[in-house]
């Protein structure tokens, strides 16, 4: 079975139409990316399959479960986290509590102990290696630790599917091929899907993705593996504004 | 629950407390003053509970007290003749956790589904709507409200009456703070505490995290309500043996409450015992030495602690005990 | 008989309402352009209010010449509240703590040792209670700090933080008048004769008060669409990252806007008074703040519009709802008024929070 599917699905804003008829599938532990330019409706669409709010038309399905009218707070526990362009960490709590939280509420949060989901904080902190700002208030720490903690955060979710938003914005090319290399580690070991959301193509290839799905104006433009759409010609007309021109072999 | 050593905060709230009522019994003539202030400690620390952790103002949140007021009034007025005994004060209490728990019901049903402003709006708006119903429709004899000292020495006789209109209604406010203070901690170390720090930081963060935030809400709107609703039942109906809605509905009670909460640090667990003393003890002086000034000196001061110094007294001294061994008790 | 009680009922509720619709707009205006809700409202009325009282017994000139001065004394007093407690919360220049170099410490302390001496004298010079001393040193420390502080953003904290700040404006008004004119209810007489319409009667003052409010909500709606400065305060509104990006002042119109607001609500206390001649004190200002909150629901919290057309709306219903709980001995109609409306807000802000009334 499919891990998330996509049926028909629409949202429109008053008279503007974010997300346009979209279908399409993620399977487990996949790396895809869902790519872009500003305005395409990928924010829309990565905030419909959180549940923060809900479809006009159309359905998802988690796990062969229908979750169209699942709040959000439900679908976290069935697996399906996110982290935030600008990194929102609970600034009045430690980062250690941050991250315990995430444990406490996501999937297994049920039987999770807050001692438990503690100690659980305590392994990925080590895994970003922040020991040392363990019992800061994470509002205190600089934006690249802030989105480290917003990723361990929703990493102790035990989500199967992590949405991330942007995740390299804002970052010189050295952290962002560490970057790169460390959330492939975590879909190695954890197993997770990874849909990541990036505005320009290229940054999907730096790793990022093996499949993408093009967005232009809320619908689906393409949908196959990044090695094709960076050669498909309807993807450059979008980013260049009109058909390529012969240009190389 | 949690190792006992998580909870060693209550130490001071116990020292506190403590100390203020060793003051009370053993320095001649400042009772009343001291069960002023148990009165104030206990009104922050059960209205810190909601909005000190959710960041959720209840404007309306007198409307407890006054009807857990009229929950031990009614209780006395009706049943003083059955020969209860002490269970008249027991159900008292009960009537008055019932009733504040339903109206909070009521109220959450409608306001927790809104956010801020209209939150504030709603709430308000049942403060003063529930006045009203029970002026407009006679309820409980409307505005002429229920007097019941007589049924009261009736039940008790009247040097127990007494007694129990005096001390024994105070050391049931002060067990309402201390009992308010403990379910502060204990929420505040276990799973409700984390989800209501996260709801009151970033309430849309806090969903996608897997965060029923309503039910949460819930859970702090109820308990702060019901302790209102005790407190409403011992400091006022115990002590007054009376109840008109127009006293026990008044705004201005509310307000109290939040310059308590703000001044002391909202969220914290010392914070409205801080609050409540330094504003029950500023309060009591100004009306010895400035009678009628009162709200005209506190209210420059309640702007120049929400616009400079948000994080109130505790707030500010925990940054000053963060990484001391003190931190683990000044929360 | 019926029929004609009935319209007479409704001609007096809109003639209310009307009054009651323009009390609001400012308070609608402050939160769509501010998100600040004025909880201090109904202090600024009684504000408006007291100013009449004083034009017509001091100086003897009838409350509608008072409007232009409660507007001027509305729009003075926003301004300083908006710059000395509300800006710091919605738009702080500051970013937190300056640098508490001691030649500004110095100079500081000095001057406020000096502003104080001067306090001080004056108060004992007007046999002044030293509690006016107090609350004017307090005052000071307030700017002086707020000087060395510059205001801090809290996001969440900041819907919080303006209710509160606003209450306690609203309070030190309320207390201010009262230290200059006591508590007691007091009132005036200006009759200039009515209009007897048949079905019902009604005072020329009544219909002047509700003509002004028209008036006024016209000549808003006018500047809005049609002036240049109207349509930069309405860009606010709309989108005000992308208004600075236009090269509007986006925080002058906030002070604009605020002050506006205050003005708008001042000046109902004017017209109020020609509706209700008597009963003004310092304490009066409470129940319209409570109306004024379910006339702003009705219209939509941020329209201006809205709220006068929700103002009619409330009049109406107000008027209605009292002869109709009139009709049962077993109820208070005054209180069940006050009930009902209550309950209307309460509904309204479950089904359709945004307004009744679509009006922009």
């Amino acid at each position: 079975m499919a891990l998330l599917k996509v049926e028909n699905v629409t949202k429109r804003f008053g008279g503007l139409v974010a997300v346009d008829n979209m279908s399409f599938e993620i399977t487990h532990g996949e790396m895809m990316a869902i790519v872009g330019p500003n305005g395409a409706g990928k924010t829309t669409m990565f905030n419909l399959i959180n549940g923060v709010f809900p479809a006009d038309e159309g359905r998802m399905i988690f796990e062969d479960l229908d979750v169209t009218t699942f709040p959000a707070y439900k679908r976290a526990h069935l697996g399906i986290g996110r982290t935030f362009q600008i990194p929102r960490p609970f600034a009045s709590a430690t980062v250690r509590e941050n991250i315990a939280i995430g444990g406490m509420f996501g999937a297994a949060g049920a039987e999770i102990s807050v001692d438990r989901a503690m100690q659980l904080a305590d392994h990925y902190i080590d895994l970003i290696g922040l020991r040392e700002h363990r019992d800061k208030p994470a509002g205190g720490l600089t934006p690249t630790e802030k989105k480290l903690v917003e990723i361990a955060r929703a990493l102790a979710m035990k989500p199967k599917l992590l949405l991330m938003d942007e995740a390299m914005a804002g970052m010189n090319p050295r952290d962002i091929d560490e970057m790169v290399s460390f959330i492939k580690e975590i879909r190695d070991t954890e197993g997770i899907a990874i849909v990541s959301m990036v505005e320009h193509i290229m940054r999907a290839v730096a790793g990022l993705a093996e499949r993408v799905i093009v967005m232009h104006q809320g619908a689906l433009l393409v949908d196959e593996s990044t090695q094709e759409a960076l050669s498909d010609p309807r993807v450059i007309e979008v980013y260049l504004g009109h058909p390529p021109e012969e240009t190389h072999a | 629950m949690r190792p006992v050593k998580e909870y060693y905060p209550m130490l001071p709230v116990f020292l506190g407390y403590g100390i203020l009522l060793g003051i009370g019994i053993f320095v001649p003539g400042k009772w009343q003053l001291i069960s002023q202030l148990a009165f104030y400690c206990a009104l922050g620390q059960a209205f810190n509970l909601f909005m000190g952790m959710t960041g959720y103002v209840d404007f309306g949140y007198v409307a407890f007290l006054g009807v857990g007021t009229y929950g031990m009034a009614v209780s006395i007025f009706y049943l003083h003749d059955k020969g209860l005994g002490i269970g008249l004060i027991a159900i008292g209490l009960i009537l008055a956790a019932v009733f504040s728990t339903l109206l909070s019901l009521a109220v959450g049903a409608v306001a927790l589904r809104l956010r801020g402003a209209y939150f504030a709006i709603a709430t308000i708006g049942v403060n003063e709507g529930f006045r009203f119903l029970i002026e407009g429709a006679r309820i409980w004899n409307g505005a002429d409200g229920i007097i019941f000292s007589r049924h009261l020495r009736k039940a008790f006789g009247r040097e127990f009456a007494m007694a129990l209109s005096t001390q024994w209604a105070d050391v049931l406010v002060f067990s309402v703070a201390v009992l308010a203070a403990a379910l502060t901690l204990i929420y505040m170390r276990n799973k409700v505490g984390y989800a209501l720090t996260a709801l009151r930081e970033d309430e849309d963060a806090a969903k996608v995290m897997g965060i029923n935030v309503t039910r949460y809400k819930i859970t702090a709107f109820i308990t702060s309500a019901v302790l209102a609703g005790l407190l409403g039942a011992t400091a006022w109906a115990l002590k007054l043996t009376y109840v008109y809605p127009e006293d026990v509905f008044e705004i201005h009670y509310t307000v109290e409450a939040i310059i308590i909460v703000l001044l002391g640090g909202a969220g914290t667990l010392l914070g409205p015992i801080v609050g409540g003393l330094i504003y029950g003890i500023s309060k009591y002086y100004l009306s010895i030495v400035l009678p009628g000034f009162q709200l005209l000196i506190f209210a420059p001061i309640i702007i120049m602690i929400i616009v400079l110094f948000p994080e109130g007294t505790v707030g500010i001294l925990k940054k000053r005990v963060f990484g001391t061994p003190l931190e683990k008790y000044i929360i | 008989m019926i029929f004609e009680q009935l319209s007479g009922n409704l001609l007096q509720g809109l003639v209310l309402g009307s009054v009651y619709g323009m009390a609001t707009m400012g308070l609608s205006l402050i939160f769509g352009v501010l998100q600040v809700v004025n909880v201090g409202h109904g202090a600024f009325i009684m504000v408006g209010s007291f100013t009449s009282l004083m034009m017509f017994q001091a100086l003897g000139i009838p409350p509608i010449f008072a409007i232009p001065v409660a507007l001027a004394i509305g729009m003075a007093l926003g301004m300083l509240f908006y710059y000395g407690a509300v800006k710091p919360l919605v738009s702080p220049s500051g970013s937190g703590i300056r640098r508490l170099d001691p030649k500004a410490m110095g100079i500081g302390a000095a001057v406020f040792i000096a502003l104080m001496v001067i306090v001080r004298a004056l108060s004992a010079a007007f046999h002044l209670h030293f509690a006016i001393t107090l609350f004017v040193g307090l005052i000071f420390l307030y700017g002086f700090l707020l000087y060395i502080y510059g205001g801090r953003r809290q996001e969440k904290a900041a819907e919080l933080a303006t209710l509160l700040v606003t209450f306690s404006l609203g309070v030190i008004l309320e207390e201010v008048v009262k230290q200059i004119f006591t508590s007691e209810a007091r009132g005036f007489h200006w009759d200039i004769g009515k209009l007897d319409l048949g079905i019902t009667v009604l005072p020329y003052t009544k219909l002047i008060a509700s003509f002004g409010s028209l008036a006024i909500a016209i000549l808003l709606y006018l500047w809005f669409r049609k002036t240049r400065a109207g349509m930069a305060m309405r860009s606010v509104v709309e989108d005000d990252v992308g208004a600075r990006v236009c090269g509007v002042n986006v925080d002058w119109q906030y002070a604009l806007s605020f002050s506006l607001g205050i003005g708008l609500t001042v000046t109902s206390g004017v017209l109020l008074t020609m509706f209700i001649p008597v009963g003004i004190n310092p304490y009066m200002g409470g129940p319209y703040t409570l109306k004024a909150f379910v006339i702003a629901v009705l219209g939509g919290l941020a329209s201006p519009y809205g709220a006068f057309f929700g103002g009619l709306v409330f009049g109406l219903v107000e008027n209605g709802s009292y002869t109709l709980f009139a009709q049962f001995p077993g109820l208070e109609p005054f209180a069940m008024t006050r009930f009902f409306s209550f309950v209307m807000l309460l509904v309204i802000l479950l089904i359709r929070p945004t307004g009744l009334l679509r009006v922009k």
